[in-house]
């Protein structure tokens, strides 16, 4: 407990902070006791979200004191770490096709030659590992997903394009993400994905990637991108 | 169907409400009217019903949302009606009049509610100071939401989940009259005021001190440091949007800490980059971010802030967070809210 720090940081939230490490044992503890913060304190919670160790929790502060929210927030972390063993659910791996042809993968052969590797080795470190899903935001459907071969790893672009495609599977430092939609961004663009990255229903919006999820790349050729999309990679003279 | 028309549009405008409050966690801004305080003040001169969505569960407000205001940010924005309606304006001061058409012209004064006819048209001029107005209509607009809420967010258009960016040309449907639909269970009907009260001084026009709780990363920095921090004024840039007040000043605030795990963010987070110079994140900011932060400004100079244009300065004053929610307290109770 003495490792965690529950800070206030506005008039009606707090932020919980673990260590600043990326590791999937301390995030799964974290979200075992998102979870349980949000059936235990439910009847005083706003909104609630986490990122690789922290958490926000918004509250009603005319509800509860922050003395007494601290209190019931740590009550709430012992607990989960007790049970985090009892909750192992996210052995399911979501696999996501990535077509990572040059025409697909702007940044392909740049980043070959800056991490020193041939494309296919790119490729291979890319798509075999599984990636953990560490936060959700930067956009809607946007997920960071770690951690990255330490090979591949490369800083932000210097300048950021106006804009990548919807689709655009892309790295940056210790990380990979794909992008759900077309927008500005700084990160190495190494293929596309066919699959869309959410579902919109009425008032309701189902990112692909839940924070927690596995996630796994499998490389696919031009026919079978084009199948699945219905239509040919946006080259980056089209865009 | 009533509707308004966007007759002229030469800066920007959108919907806004209080915001999408549960929907951070997908990704989405928080997002909602910039300067609460003219946007409730509209709500409540013209007799809509406030509510707070965070309180309300999805079935009772279903695109039925009448307390949601247009946003104009620098006026210079027309409005023609296909039926008569009454409408107000507040925050900014649009030097706003009403062109009938022999060509005549009525002022028409912030705060005070008036009758729009299908054979005038209204005119809001560019402010002389401040930046954002709020039009809100008797019975309230009929909006598209998406997740709980009304607002728009520039970088959510994309998505095409609420209504459409706002343009010359678009049509506003309403509905006449008082809504029926919200029942007041959560907040009792309020005697709108119909005129604002001349003691209500809310953006003061002499400096503004942003007050905020501090980090723990503020708390490590040396007394001189934050001397530094706390003495000098702090200048709004040209960069400075809805979603963040990026400010500069003379002396560099340097924080040679590398920077951490990006984490969630909050509306008033004050963070630092590395080229020492400050943003404060304002409603539609990034859910999560990476820059070292030296604490939250509060929600009710928030609103202030908002309505400052770049080149005007600021200071800062760390508070207490008993002190802070005081002042939010307060200035719910000021709108019987919440």
């Amino acid at each position: 407990m003495s490792h965690i720090s529950i800070h206030p940081t506005s008039e009606n939230s707090v932020l919980i902070t673990w260590p600043e490490k990326i590791c999937p044992v301390q995030h799964q503890s974290i979200l075992s006791t998102l979870t349980k913060i949000n059936d235990e304190l439910n009847a005083f919670i706003i909104e609630s979200l986490a990122s690789y160790n922290s958490i926000i929790i918004y509250y009603h502060f005319n509800k509860i004191t922050l003395h007494q929210l601290k209190q019931r927030i740590s009550n709430c972390i012992t607990q989960a770490t007790n049970e985090k063993f009892l909750n192992e659910d996210n052995n399911l791996i979501t696999e996501i096709p990535v077509y990572y042809g040059d025409d697909a993968g702007w940044d392909l052969n740049a980043i070959a030659q800056q991490c020193q590797l041939s494309t296919e080795d790119v490729i291979k470190l890319h798509s075999e590992q599984v990636y953990r899903a560490y936060a959700l935001g930067f956009t809607p459907g946007f997920c960071y997903l770690g951690t990255l071969n330490k090979k591949l790893m490369l800083p932000r672009k210097s300048t950021p394009r106006l804009a990548i495609p919807k689709g655009a599977v892309a790295i940056a430092e210790q990380q990979t993400a794909v992008y759900p939609n077309i927008c500005p961004g700084g990160w190495h663009i190494l293929g596309q994905t066919p699959v869309a990255l959410y579902q919109t229903n009425n008032n309701s919006f189902e990112p692909l990637i839940q924070i927690g999820q596995q996630i796994k790349f499998v490389a696919i050729d031009k026919e079978t991108y084009i199948e699945l999309a219905g239509k040919s990679p946006i080259t980056e003279e089209k865009m | 169907m009533p509707f308004l028309t966007i007759k002229k549009l030469k800066s920007s405008a959108s919907f806004q409400d209080l915001g999408r409050n549960n929907a951070q966690h997908l990704g989405f801004s928080g997002s909602g009217a910039a300067d609460e305080y003219s946007y409730l003040l509209a709500n409540k001169l013209i007799g809509n019903e406030l509510y707070d969505n965070s309180l309300i569960n999805n079935e009772k407000i279903i695109n039925q949302h009448s307390n949601v205001t247009l946003e104009v940010t620098l006026g210079q924005f027309t409005l023609i009606t296909n039926q008569t309606c009454r409408l107000v304006i507040t925050g900014a001061d649009c030097q706003s009049h009403i062109r009938k058409k022999n060509g005549e012209e009525i002022v028409v004064k912030n705060n005070i509610v008036f009758e729009l006819s299908p054979e005038e048209e209204l005119n809001l001029g560019l402010p002389k100071k401040q930046l954002h107005s709020y039009i809100a209509i008797e019975g309230g607009f009929s909006v598209k939401t998406y997740l709980n809420s009304a607002s728009q967010t520039v970088n959510e258009y994309a998505l095409k989940l609420g209504e459409a960016e706002l343009k010359e040309g678009k049509t506003l449907p309403f509905s006449i009259g008082k809504s029926s639909l919200i029942k007041s269970e959560f907040f009792p009907p309020e005697k709108p005021i119909n005129k604002p009260d001349p003691q209500d001084n809310f953006h003061q026009s002499e400096q503004l001190y942003l007050r905020f709780l501090p980090s723990p990363l503020w708390l490590k920095l040396t007394p001189k440091t934050q001397q530094l921090f706390l003495n000098q004024p702090y200048q709004i840039t040209p960069q400075s949007n809805r979603m963040g007040y990026r400010l500069c000043s003379e002396t560099m605030i340097i924080n040679r800490k590398a920077s951490a795990l990006s984490k969630p963010t909050n509306y008033g987070t004050i963070q630092l980059p590395d080229d020492g110079q400050p943003i404060v994140l304002m409603k539609e900011r990034q859910t999560i971010g990476g820059y070292p932060t030296l604490g939250t400004v509060i929600q009710t100079d928030l609103f202030r802030l908002s309505q400052k244009r770049p080149g005007e300065k600021v200071f800062f004053v760390p508070i207490s967070l008993e002190q802070a929610q005081a002042q939010l307290m307060a200035f719910h109770e000021r709108f019987n809210f919440r």
